[in-house]
């Protein structure tokens, strides 16, 4: 029960927006066992977090510091920023990350312009755009080595 | 002005703070180019004669590149987000070398968090308010106080009623606090700057310098409240 309950505490995720991505996080996060915070401006995205949910749901700012307080950010272990704005997730990084000085931190950004600067700046980003871009290509690639076949 | 300076400025978001703030820099000889993300506004800001207005996102690095960031010497971020204004900021600094980025802060408890992510210069816009309101709601208005040197000093104007004691007293004989300064005396049309031999009149106005916290002692002792 011990090594249970250590375990959890190691393990605190803060994440911030639920929408699609969010939500598929937290429940994922929230089966596996992990300890899940989940923030959002609206109490209905909340919606779309699975019924198995055992994490908890917050309403409110996430570039709020009062509210990241309120939310223990600097127990957190991981604080993931997947708003629908590249700037809000940006900021809600930066908070975490030299304010709160959590270990991991990870924004969302759209713009792959953008994502450059603050992969740059230390922050792990992840830009769908070009994770897409990626994927065809891979899947490309193996139609061709099909073909080549 | 002894110099034409031909300092570029960038000026992100904002309606009638951009308006006003370009017509000012403008009259004093500034290049101002503004960026807004609002095609309304954009129309108002293009009314203005010499200002170059830009239609787009300026957190997004190319609108910046197109508006010429790169020759500006300074950026000043209005917009009302606060997340807009610290990434415009940012990328104007990391991507354009820009001097100095001047950025507008709703949220009072992000001035410093704004500082320390490499913006030069932060004003809220709130707490400037509120000290202002503050200060008008709690002296009469016969005082009028400026705080420079991040607080340190203030600078005061003091105006003499006519039941003051200190009128027709020379300055040396006034029981000023220590660390307080009269600067300068203005009456009437002219402005003085005073000796130890000068004479206080009534409706005088009085520019005081004082250390922070002896500013309410001296205007006691200036004015009789």
């Amino acid at each position: 029960m011990n090594f249970f309950e250590k375990k959890n505490k190691e393990e605190y995720v803060i994440i911030v927006g639920c929408g699609r991505l969010g939500a598929s996080l937290a429940n994922t996060l929230s089966d596996n066992d992990g300890n899940v915070l989940i923030m959002d401006l609206s109490k209905d995205s909340f919606r779309r977090l699975s019924a198995t949910f055992g994490g908890l749901s917050v309403v409110g700012n996430g570039t709020d510091i009062q509210t990241l307080k309120d939310a223990q950010i600097q127990n957190a272990s991981a604080v993931i920023a997947v708003t629908n704005h590249d700037n809000t997730n940006i900021m809600i990084a930066q908070l975490a990350r030299d304010l709160f000085h959590v270990k991991k931190v990870i924004a969302r950004l759209y713009d792959s312009e953008r994502e450059s600067v603050y992969h740059d700046l230390g922050i792990d980003t992840i830009c769908p755009a070009a994770l897409s871009a990626k994927e065809v290509d891979k899947i490309l690639g193996k139609d061709e080595e099909q073909v080549e076949k | 002005m002894k110099k034409t300076r031909n300092k570029e400025i960038l000026l992100i978001g904002g309606r009638s703070k951009a308006r006003s703030l370009a017509s000012s820099l403008i009259s004093q000889g500034y290049h101002v180019t503004a960026i807004n993300d609002s095609r309304e506004d954009c129309m108002k800001l293009a009314e203005m004669q010499g200002l170059t207005v830009y239609y787009g996102d300026g957190t997004k690095p190319y609108v910046l590149d197109e508006a010429g960031a790169g020759n500006c010497q300074i950026a000043i971020a209005l917009t009302s987000k606060d997340e807009d204004n610290l990434v415009a900021c940012q990328m104007c600094k990391r991507n354009f070398d820009v001097k100095k980025t001047v950025s507008l802060v709703s949220d009072p408890e992000k001035t410093e968090f704004f500082h320390q992510m490499g913006v030069d210069s932060v004003v809220c816009a709130i707490s400037a308010v509120t000290n202002i309101i503050q200060q008008q709601a709690f002296m009469d208005d016969l005082v009028n106080i400026i705080p420079v040197g991040l607080g340190m000093v203030q600078i005061i104007e003091v105006h003499i009623p006519g039941d003051a004691t200190v009128s027709g007293k020379k300055l040396w004989e006034i029981d000023l606090p220590k660390e307080v300064v009269v600067g300068c005396i203005l009456r009437r049309d002219s402005a003085l700057i005073p000796r130890g031999d000068t004479r206080i009149n009534v409706g005088d106005t009085l520019v005081v310098i004082a250390r922070n916290g002896q500013e309410n002692a001296a205007i006691e002792v200036l004015t009789g409240r």
